[in-house]
């Protein structure tokens, strides 16, 4: 408990840290926000109107320090202001929108790819130089080589325009209305197979390798071959001794992994026009929308360090040694 | 660790999704039906596709906050102006008000108003609502986008037909920013605590489409309005998706999913067209605002006109014009107008400039001499101090048009010994230091009103020059010329066209003779339609309104007009 509470202590402290990164990093951008969202108008502002816009957008004058001091106090109650790219839409609003559809992609993908990268990974080790073993990783990992943004536009040219298969964007059929109907939970599965797919692909041989490879390793270990003379089931060494023990690294990235689905999705997300919060991120960044870019932050660090901290738990159910 | 990294970064999505445009076009017959999956939409509802691109719409129906992310129909369908200015007869057509008259001191504007008109909650609309929305933008300088607070001082209804304008000093371009305003109701608005983060979720308007009757973020309808004073709309309802990028609107476009839509499409003719020709239609008029190079004239030596006359002889606008713009625009002529000013153009000011916009290497050589700057013994030209003469042209990354021109320019430059550099800077970067004064060279906009009255203002006017550092939307090159101010003062108090005419005339010679910035080719208006579900769009042999739905208040004459077949 202790160790879970020291362990807090650390977060508490990463998350000041990033939230004033988050501040600070847009603000090293070039260009400032107003003149950018006022560029889109080609001069057709008035030099009135740009003054009185960027009082009423928030766009301050006031000291650095000031405007964090704002900023802190404000994020401390949870109000990350107006996005000025969604204006007038408040930042929570228009991250809540787009938080879901990630979790749901993103979290799903992350997570088939983590349970069958691992479970092909150590049914690999376990039968070393089976079909398993020998054809699966080297394809994966070649799929898992390509460039992620080559594979998503290939798999959505071949199977969405060119076959039909799979819908071309978006995360539902905007003929329906978001309910718990069968017909929009079915448009919802419709457009993320695809999406979801090409994570799973990149992504699958990584976990696959890495647990092949500890699995390897623990194999070799006394304990198992004790296990073995003790006359255990294959099925049990396997799961009890072998992968338990080899899951560690494992899980250590998968809570690394779950943690950046927030925001790793991007290129999926662009790719596939999927309004998560990856796109969001893209369009926050190309238009200086300096609160909206905090709050995708400030919603990423905290998914990061709840992973983590996920993660610790687990690590502590997994691996006795660490409860001391 | 498992390699998560690998799909977080890459290559640039945008070239990702040129690629699927190319390969698009590449392969045009080859690709099976395109049903199944995309939905088609259903009948007498207009698909539209917005100009702005996103994943996830905000409600926001309030036409005054177009500085916000709003929604298209709020101006587009829902909220009318005054008048209507139309680009294709260089008239207006009378739309809330049926007629205006200056008072003879260009004091008083009057505009009468059209009986009949009904907001979509069944109140009348009166003169009222015309001096409540002007109040509203005098009260709230923020939402006076246009400025017209700079020059009226008072809008009064006196009478329920009859809206007076009254002038602090006589302005006449005025009208056009007056005429276009958005008018919204006062029995509604003037229970709005703050106008500038007012969404207006449920617009209560006088336009034909009114009525949201679904509101999702990936897509929305709109019904008509059934007060409407021109009569129902043929049309049912309108539906917006929402596209996140360009590539997939125009894949949309291409699928026959959208009727309407405004976005650029390489190789239209193929990748369109080609797809349909029976159905699938575009109609790109040289007509929006002139792009042009700027030469920074608070850095030696451009502020020397035959400088800048010489930079403008070695650029062969033609190519250019082909490989940055596909042949969909046509080089500039030395007044700078675009076409959708023709009427205004002056061929004695064309012909006075015809050899500065000409490509004339040998030409530029000799200018470039004669302003002392010749060619060193290296073949580079050197400033007159005898070091060598490098400016850099800018240009923002991403935008692939701008960045094939500038190339051309800078090919023609070293060819006359200019040893000209070309940076890539981010956009944000880029906007940063031309509104800054701080570049030597880069493409850009011109500013474009109904009259050219804007775009001179915005090349030659006193008014218009910033100082370095200082944030300018216009006259980015900092240049006045004294004589061009004397002439757009005198066109703000004069209501003869003729009158006008000769000024602008004076003004297009002076823009020749002068050539402050140097211009390249007008815009084009970007616009497809797909004529397989409604017909009378405008287009080439029907030029009755400009065919780009992006393009404000003009849309309404569109969506009046179109008939479900």
């Amino acid at each position: 408990m202790r160790f879970l509470l020291r362990r807090l202590g650390f977060y508490l402290v990463a998350a000041w840290a990033s939230i004033t990164l988050a501040f600070f990093i847009p603000r090293l951008m070039p260009g400032d926000p107003a003149s950018a969202m006022f560029a889109r108008f080609r001069g057709r502002l008035s030099p009135e109107a740009i003054v009185a816009l960027r009082r009423a957008f928030g766009f301050s004058e006031a000291p650095l320090w000031k405007q964090y001091a704002q900023y802190l106090a404000h994020a401390a109650r949870g109000d990350l202001g107006i996005s000025i790219s969604y204006y007038p839409a408040t930042v929570g609003s228009v991250i809540g929108q787009a938080l879901i559809w990630t979790v749901l992609l993103s979290g799903v993908a992350v997570l088939i790819s983590f349970v069958l990268g691992t479970a092909l990974g150590m049914l690999g080790a376990w039968k070393r130089g089976g079909w398993l073993d020998s054809y699966l990783p080297p394809v994966l990992t070649l799929l898992g080589a390509f460039p992620y943004f080559w594979l998503a536009m290939a798999a959505l040219f071949i199977f969405g325009f060119g076959l039909g298969w799979s819908p071309l964007r978006q995360a539902y059929d905007d003929r329906l209305v978001p309910s718990l109907s069968w017909a929009f939970l079915a448009s919802v599965v419709q457009h993320a197979v695809l999406p979801g797919a090409t994570i799973v692909i990149a992504t699958a041989g990584g976990w696959m390798l890495s647990m092949r490879s500890t699995m390897i390793n623990v194999l070799s270990q006394d304990y198992v071959l004790f296990a073995h003379a003790k006359g255990l089931s294959s099925r049990r060494i396997m799961l009890q001794y072998a992968a338990r023990n080899a899951l560690l690294p494992n899980v250590a990235g998968f809570g690394m992994a779950l943690g950046f689905v927030l925001s790793g999705s991007l290129l999926t997300e662009i790719v596939f026009s999927y309004p998560g919060q990856g796109y969001l991120l893209f369009r926050a960044v190309k238009s200086l929308d300096y609160p909206l870019i905090q709050g995708l932050f400030l919603t990423t660090t905290l998914a990061v360090l709840g992973a983590n901290w996920l993660v610790d738990v687990v690590a502590l159910w997994l691996d006795p040694r660490s409860r001391s | 660790m498992p390699r998560l990294g690998g799909f977080r970064f890459g290559a640039w999505p945008s070239a990702a999704t040129l690629t699927l445009v190319g390969a698009l076009g590449s392969t045009p017959v080859a690709i099976p039906g395109c049903g199944g999956a995309h939905p088609s939409p259903s009948p007498g509802v207009l698909e539209i596709a917005e100009g702005a691109k996103t994943s996830a719409f905000t409600r926001n129906f309030n036409p005054l906050l177009e500085v916000g992310d709003m929604r298209w129909p709020a101006r587009g369908s829902m909220y009318e102006p005054l008048l209507i200015w139309n680009p294709m007869s260089g008239q207006f057509v009378p739309w809330l008000a049926e007629s205006y008259a200056f008072s003879p001191d260009h004091l008083r504007l009057t505009f009468k108003l059209r009986h009949g008109v009904r907001w979509s909650d069944g109140r009348p609309f009166t003169a009222a609502d015309v001096a409540f929305t002007f109040e509203l933008l005098r009260t709230h300088p923020a939402l006076d986008v246009l400025g017209v607070g700079e020059y009226l001082r008072a809008t009064h209804a006196t009478a329920d037909d009859q809206a007076v304008f009254e002038f602090a000093r006589p302005f006449v371009p005025g009208l056009d920013d007056i005429s276009a305003y958005p008018i919204v109701p006062g029995h509604i608005w003037k229970d709005i605590v703050d106008p500038l983060t007012f969404a207006n979720p449920n617009p209560v308007a006088t336009g034909p489409f009114t009525e949201v009757t679904s509101f999702q973020p990936q897509a929305y309808r709109i019904e008509r309005n059934p007060h409407y004073w021109g009569g129902p709309p043929a049309i049912a309802a309108l539906h917006v998706r929402a596209y996140p990028a360009n590539d997939q609107s125009i894949l949309a476009i291409v699928n026959g999913e959208v009727d309407w839509a405004c976005d650029f499409i390489p190789a239209v003719e193929r990748i369109h067209v080609g797809r349909d020709p029976l159905h699938h239609h575009y109609w790109f008029p040289a007509m929006d605002a002139t792009v042009a190079l700027y030469a920074n004239t608070t850095e030696a030596p451009f502020g020397d006109a035959r400088v800048r006359k010489a930079l403008s002889m070695t650029i062969d606008r033609p190519r250019l014009v082909m490989v940055a713009m596909h042949n969909y625009t046509h080089p500039s002529d030395a007044t700078g107008l675009s076409d959708a000013h023709e009427r205004y153009r002056d061929p004695a000011a064309v012909a006075a400039g015809r050899d500065w916009v000409s490509y004339d290497p040998a030409g530029a050589e000799r200018l470039f001499d004669a302003a002392g700057l010749a060619r060193g013994s290296d073949g580079w030209r050197r400033r007159p101090d005898g070091a060598r003469w490098s400016p850099t042209i800018v240009v923002p990354v991403g935008f692939s048009d701008w960045v094939v021109a500038s190339q051309v320019i800078a090919r023609g430059l070293r060819a006359a010994g200019v040893d000209v550099t070309m940076r890539t800077l981010d956009y944000n970067a880029w906007n940063d230091s031309v509104q800054k004064g701080e570049f030597e060279l880069s493409m850009g906009w011109t500013l474009y009103s109904n009259t050219p009255y804007t775009f001179y203002r915005g090349l030659m006017s006193r008014q218009s020059v910033k100082p370095v550092g200082v944030d300018a939307s216009d006259n980015w090159h900092r240049l006045a010329i004294p004589e061009a101010d004397r002439m757009l003062t005198q066109l703000e108090e004069t209501v003869g066209v003729e009158d006008q005419m000769r000024l602008y005339h004076d003004l297009e010679m002076v823009f020749a003779q002068q050539a402050p910035a140097i211009p390249l080719f007008p815009g084009p208006l970007w616009g497809e339609y797909n004529d397989k579900r409604f017909t009378g769009f405008p287009d080439q042999k029907n030029p009755y309104a400009p065919l780009s739905p992006n393009l404000f208040p003009q849309a309404l004459l569109v969506l009046t007009r179109l008939l479900p077949r």
